[in-house]
């Protein structure tokens, strides 16, 4: 009975199905209880495996053992080795046994087989299926083992049977990827085979073919094409037993379900290896279908013969991704790949790393200028032009690597001309590097001649045929101008949609000049898109967020066309496939930099011809496409041949602070591949002397080697150093990371009236800078309380993603700090958790998981665009959340302790005004001179006509977005307030409230000049400090500050007073950079903390700098043309008196640091301040005379040493005394060395109960302050 | 960056049948990274590079008929019991079952 009904399930089985293994271990099952059967059967099986295995090598060692082992006669002893391999056997072997079931076999022992008993074997096997065959299509008995059975249902015990071993565990765990893959899989392969079964219900079993030396089974089974199997103990013995030994099976599952789930497992094992084995025959194939790939070998050889070679290569052609690798073939396995762009960076390790089969090692990594993935196994970096020429301040050959390419060097950035002007020097001295240059086909013989003729090898890229259209738009002199007209490229569509039928696919992609004008096309394509239906439009520039900007490499429907309105963005950075057509506006925005001003300037240009050209090439890159250029062919032929480089555009301040600090002295003398304009270079070097960065020697400061150091901006910088100075680091770190990334303030927080209340407690009086310190701290505050800040950001017109980029450089920039012995790296804090917050964070951790994979099939799914892609919602519902945000929310609080970020917050909101006004001094130690003076006549102006004066450009707005432009009020001096005081009243008014304007750009948009990001400072102390040269009259009571501020006080004792402090000030400040270099440089070796000199004149500058922002100096203040500086100054050896005279040998024999001021007169008292140099107006001279000579007594505050002294003998003495370390200060500065603690605004009172005393503690003073009493 | 000794020996497959070329792991039956999978003929495999936890992927293995290294793309070779190339199932695609005559005469083509 047990063979019949096995007999009978295998029939029906292998009827529903293409012959399920399950059958042919039902075969064998049937056996179990038949020993003498089952030996005679198991024997012959064994023969045919060997005969398999003899001519087919399909059969293992184990698999021979096993048979050995079922035939219990021949090999007992081996039974114990052969667990693991019984499976192996079981898919395969039982195949053949059940084919030869009926099939007796006498020939168990004998394991040499003539070939003619092999041949006479298999004409019986084919025969023997056949007969099998007709023999169970006759039985209707059966135990339908169909397709019906829900394996889903007994996952646990099934997963407890099969996936206990190590390579299925993760199948094993709900939740996981494989898990979900492994089941899905399995529903959709029952269904399959129920379909299959359904359809091939009447389908004649196809009969074997020809026998021959094949010796092939002649029955199909699909089975017989898997060529993989698996060991699982507890099925084997669920094999043997029927049952698991300490489990409990449902008795649905009978060993026919068991069986049928292997197989199930084997077609998905198979399946899985089927699809990754063609994941890398595509990476193989598709990189030799690239253009380059013809090239591969010549590359090699070019290489092996030249220390330079040029690629160039059009987009497309591979160059990028291949390149590195072809080298890395060749043996070279030190390569650095420098990109423009960080994020190229990252994306090519990534690709490279995924096409070199990497992807989860280090051999391909990135290093850009905060994150790294390099290891001492890396092969191929990708990494910044910026970060490359950083690290030959530490490897001056770059001996780190044996091969370096330069991508992308036609885009010609600054870093990119100053890289190779350093390696034609480099390579001089290294003849084992070499040096691959990979350029568009743009300007190539540039590049050549540069290396002396290095060779060049063009690679076309695979560029399609493109039809060209010039249609250039009529200016209509009636329309403004200053808006574009999208009427021209409605038309396109119009025309597009007229000439090509929908069927026909293919993109449009606009090129326009900036944001607005891609604004005005958007606004009009998409009402007409509304109409036909027949398009999508899409923005692409890079103030869009990455999803935004994500959705043009989505598909559009059937019938409808994508039209991307992009910037120049998508000429070279970004490629979009699929694009047919081209719509080039023929110009471009480019930010210029104008010198003489130093103002950004964002202008129209025509285009290039080479980026013309560039821009057609889109459309031909999948197809034959259609250019359209809304200009003149003889538009064309005046454009430039190329674009201007970077070089001659920018400031290049960092450039050359860079240069001097890699020991490059001149850059006047620098190889430039094109030299820059002369005049661009002394005016950074004329910068850089006025930020204190370089001396007058053009040599660096402390500050400049510091600056140097730091990978930012050197106004950034700057900050960052006096903000870890005057322990003011938080609000510095937030203000200046905002600085650095986009505004978060969009269009919509500045016209959208809702979003302007909403937002309105954020602004600060104090400006801009302040306003952007509210909104993060606020951001903080509300994540903190556990709210949607994405809701919060939306009705404030804030874009959310600009506050994480913000918390992300805040770090960055912190490590920085900490990094250069800035900042004293915190204890780990490893802050106590309560269960129930690491409960909490358990959690959050593991909605994070979820999400991120949601978001993973999310982004699989969303691959189409449907016709409401392109609408923007805002809405204000709940629930609105969309899931990348909430992973951005979740991420956020697992890599910030809110809780300490809250803390820094709330502080920030307690800031009294000493606060604010040291982190105004913080800010403008990096902003001066980057000062204006309102206009004399704002007062009586409409808010919109406030003009301001810098010295260079006088005349300049408030930027629209300033807090001061919808505020003026705000800018009225204090003593304004109430009463109205007339022009000449104003005119050299006495007060100690003057502010300027401290900004963080000029800009000129539309012809206008800006103030961008602006706040007010107290003029005096900000002019005092910062300014670098002050000149003075003969009693200090007139002072020029930089030739265009003039200062007057009211009487000499203020006058001073103001001085020495300044002296003072000034002297302590740069000892203390001093002592802190010294500790930066120190530390570099060991772990150090900041010296305790450092901090005790840290101390002391903060409490001196307090003092002076506090005091309440009367004084004047007056813009000087510079007309009127022509005739300030007394000028060298016109001395108009005897006195002065008399006076002057006498201080210049006395003194050696006064000497008379070539050009100014006067003596030059310090670096920066030129005493008596200003010439007096006739009757204050009179006055001035009388008191410059006149002696007094004075006792110095620094040595205590009395004496009898002139106003120029006093100053001079503060000079030297202040700057021999300021002893003298710090002498005076113990006593109250108590109440100086108090001026760091992050100290509170603390009483300790152990010590019985009152202490003036920060936060983590407190802590350590504790612990010394544990300690103890 | 990576040292010159840390170069190691490159075990590369490359398929006599198309242009197919990668670097191996292991050939055998018992990958030793994927230690319950056993393989019913000897190939050339991987480590599978897509995943970070483990797994395997096999990628060649030997014509059982003319011992060529063969890919497993659809285009260079079959596996029916045992591998065979393109050429050698053409050879003798009277030998094959009716379902995979077809399948082979589509390989021919392509
Ligand atoms: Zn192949
Ligand atoms: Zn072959």
């Amino acid at each position: 009975m047990e063979t019949n009904q096995s007999i009978h399930f295998s029939s029906s089985s292998s009827e529903l199905s293409d012959n399920d293994t399950v059958t042919n271990y039902e075969s064998q099952f049937s056996n179990h209880g038949k020993r003498k059967r089952k030996r005679s059967r198991s024997a012959g099986a064994d023969k045919d495996c060997q005969l398999g295995h003899k001519h087919s090598r399909h059969l293992s060692e184990e698999h021979k053992h096993y048979h050995s082992h079922s035939h219990k006669r021949k090999l007992k002893k081996m039974k114990h080795k052969h667990h693991k391999s019984k499976h192996g056997h079981i898919d395969k072997e039982c195949k053949h046994q059940h084919k030869h079931r009926t099939e007796a076999s006498d020939q168990d022992s004998n394991s040499d087989i003539s070939d003619s008993e092999k041949e006479k074997k298999i004409q019986k096997k084919s025969q023997s299926s056949s007969e099998r065959k007709n023999l169970l299509d006759s039985n209707p008995d059966t135990e339908t083992l169909d397709y019906n059975f829900d394996f889903s249902k007994y996952k646990a015990s099934l997963s407890r049977m099969f996936f206990r071993e190590n390579f299925f565990s993760k199948i094993a765990i709900r939740g996981s990827q494989e898990h979900d893959d492994f089941w899905n899989f399995v529903n959709k392969f029952v269904e399959f085979q129920r379909k299959k079964a359904e359809k091939s219900k009447d389908a004649k079993v196809q009969l074997g073919a020809e026998s021959g030396q094949l010796n092939l089974p002649k029955v199909f089974d699909v089975s017989y094409k898997i060529n993989i199997s698996f060991i699982s103990k507890d099925f084997d013995v669920f094999f043997k037993k029927n049952r698991l030994v300490d489990y409990q099976l449902e008795k649905e599952l009978s060993r026919g379900r068991v069986l049928q789930f292997r197989s199930i497992i084997l077609h998905y094992l198979d399946f899985q290896q089927k699809q990754k084995f063609q994941k890398i025959y595509k990476i193989c194939k598709d990189q030799r279908e690239l253009p380059i790939y013809q090239h591969k070998e010549t590359i090699i050889q070019m290489l092996q013969k030249y220390q330079v070679i040029v690629v160039a290569g059009d987009t497309g052609c591979g160059k990028s991704t291949q390149v590195p690798q072809y080298l890395l073939e060749a043996g070279y396995h030190k390569i650095a790949c420098t990109q423009p762009r960080r994020i190229a960076c990252i994306s090519l390790a990534k690709r490279v790393g995924y096409e070199t089969l990497n992807e989860y090692g280090s051999e391909v990594a990135y290093q850009v200028r905060f994150e790294k993935s390099k290891t001492q196994s890396t092969r191929i970096l990708f990494l910044t032009e910026g970060l490359l020429l950083r690290q030959m301040k530490t490897d001056p050959l770059l001996e780190m690597y044996n091969i370096i390419i330069i991508d992308e060097v036609h885009e010609r950035h600054v870093n990119t001309d100053f890289l190779l002007g350093v390696l034609k020097c480099v390579i001089k001295q290294r003849s084992d590097l070499k040096l691959v240059l990979m350029s568009a086909t743009i300007n190539i013989n540039l590049f050549s001649n540069y290396f002396n003729g290095a060779p060049v090898l063009k690679v076309p890229g695979r560029l399609y045929p493109i039809e060209l259209e010039y249609c250039p738009v009529k200016t209509d002199d009636s329309v403004d101008s200053k808006r574009l007209d999208p009427r021209p490229y409605i038309n396109i569509m119009q025309r597009i949609d007229h000439k090509h039928p929908s069927t026909e696919r293919g993109d449009l992609l606009i090129f326009l000049s900036g944001m607005s004008e891609i604004m005005a096309v958007v606004e009009a394509a998409k009402a007409y898109a509304q109409k036909t239906k027949r398009w999508i439009v899409l923005p692409l520039h890079s103030a869009l967020s990455i999803e935004e900007q994500d959705k043009v490499f989505d598909y559009a429907p059937d019938g409808v066309r994508k039209c991307v309105v992009s910037t120049n963005i998508a000429e070279t950075s970004v490629t979009i496939d699929g694009v047919r057509f081209i719509v080039d506006s023929g110009k471009v925005k480019e930010m210029s930099f104008d010198p003489k001003f130093k103002m950004q300037k964002l202008q129209e240009f025509w285009i290039s011809r080479a980026s013309s050209e560039q821009r057609k090439g889109r459309a031909g890159r999948t197809g034959p496409g259609v250019c359209y250029r809304l200009y003149d062919e003889s538009d064309y032929n005046s454009f430039d041949e190329y674009s201007t480089p970077e070089l001659q555009r920018v400031p290049l301040d960092s450039l050359i602070l860079q240069m001097i600090s890699m020991g490059l002295p001149d850059a006047r003398k620098f190889p430039f591949i094109e030299p820059p304009n002369m005049s661009s270079v002394e005016n950074s070097i004329i910068f850089l002397k006025e930020q204190a960065a370089l001396a007058s020697d053009e040599s660096l400061t402390p500050i400049g080697q510091m600056l140097s150091m730091l990978p930012v901006d050197v106004v950034i910088g700057k900050m960052l150093i006096m903000g870890s100075i005057f322990n003011m680091i938080d609000p510095i770190l937030s203000i200046t990371a905002a600085m650095s990334v986009q505004s978060p303030f969009t269009n919509r927080a500045y016209t959208d009236h809702d979003a302007l209340v909403a937002r309105k407690p954020l602004e600060s009086e104090h400006g801009d800078p302040f306003t952007l310190l509210n909104a993060f701290d606020e951001w903080i505050q509300v994540k903190a309380q556990g709210q949607g800040t994405r809701k919060w950001c939306k009705r404030r017109g804030l874009e959310e993603q600009r506050f994480y980029e913000m918390t992300k450089l805040k770090r960055q920039f912190k490590d920085l700090l900490k990094d250069h012995h800035l900042l004293d790296r915190e204890e780990a804090t490893a802050r106590y958790m309560s269960s129930d917050e690491r409960r909490a964070q358990h959690g959050e951790r593991k909605k994070l998981n979820e999400l991120r994979k949601e978001k993973m099939k999310d982004n699989k799914r969303r691959k189409f665009l449907t016709l409401e892609d392109e609408e923007f919602k805002v809405s204000d519902e709940e629930g609105d959340i969309n899931k990348g945000d909430d992973i951005k929310d979740l991420e956020f609080r697992l890599s910030n302790d809110l809780n300490q970020l809250q803390e820094t917050s709330n502080k920030s909101r307690n800031f009294t005004l000493r606060d604010i006004n040291l982190m105004k001094i913080i800010l403008c130690s990096g902003l001066y001179p980057q000062v204006a003076i309102p206009d004399e006549c704002n007062t009586y102006r409409r808010d919109t006509e406030q003009t301001f004066h810098t010295k260079s450009k006088p005349f300049v707005l408030l930027h629209p977005t300033s807090i001061f432009a919808s505020h003026p009020d705000l800018l009225t001096p204090k003593y304004l307030e109430h009463k109205k005081l007339s022009q000449s009243e104003l005119k050299g008014l006495f007060s100690s409230k003057h502010e300027l304007l401290a900004y963080v750009s000029l800009l000129e948009t539309n012809n206008k000049p800006y103030l961008v990001n602006a706040m007010k400072v107290p003029a005096l102390q900000t002019v005092t400090l910062f300014s670098n040269s002050i000149d003075t009259n003969a009693d200090c009571t007139r002072l020029i500050f930089d030739s265009w501020l003039e200062f007057k006080f009211k009487d000499a004792l203020t006058a001073e007073k103001v001085i020495s402090s300044v002296i003072q000030l000034r002297s302590t400040w740069h000892s203390l950079l001093l002592v802190r270099l010294k500790d930066t440089f120190e530390g570099l070796e060991e772990d150090r903390r900041i010296s305790t000199r450092a901090r005790q004149l840290e101390r002391i500058l903060a409490s001196k700098l307090t003092e002076f922002l506090n005091a309440d100096f009367l004084y004047s203040i007056r813009r000087v043309l510079a007309a009127e500086m022509q005739r300030a100054y007394v000028g060298p050896g016109k001395v108009t008196d005897q006195g002065t005279a008399a006076m002057f040998d006498k201080i210049l024999k006395v003194n050696s640091m006064g000497k008379e001021h070539p050009i100014k007169g006067g003596i030059q008292v310090t670096d920066y301040l030129t005493f008596n140099c200003l010439l007096d107006d006739a009757s204050a001279s009179v006055w001035g005379e009388f008191t410059q000579g006149m002696q007094r007594f004075w006792k110095c505050p620094l040595c205590g040493q009395s004496m009898l002294v002139n106003v120029l003998e006093r100053l001079q003495h503060e000079a030297v005394c202040s700057s021999e370390g300021g002893q003298g200060l710090e002498q005076l500065q113990v006593e109250d060395s108590e109440k100086i603690s108090e001026l760091n605004p992050l100290r509170k009172s603390y009483f300790c109960t152990e010590c019985n005393k009152e202490l003036s503690l920060t936060t983590t003073e407190i802590l350590k302050h504790k612990k010394t009493h544990l300690a103890t | 960056m990576a040292d010159d000794k840390q170069q190691h020996d490159r075990r590369v497959f490359s398929c006599t049948t198309c242009d197919f070329t990668v670097d191996y792991h292991y050939k055998g039956r018992k990958p030793p990274f994927a230690n319950c999978i056993l393989l019913h003929e000897e190939c050339y495999v991987l480590k599978d590079p897509f995943s970070t936890s483990g797994g395997f992927v096999t990628v060649g293995g030997l014509c059982s008929m003319c011992n060529r290294d063969v890919c497993l793309s659809n285009g260079c070779s079959l596996f029916y019991t045992q591998r065979f190339c393109t050429n050698c199932s053409v050879k003798h695609i009277q030998e094959f079952p009716h379902e995979l005559q077809q399948e082979i005469m589509h390989k021919l083509k392509s």
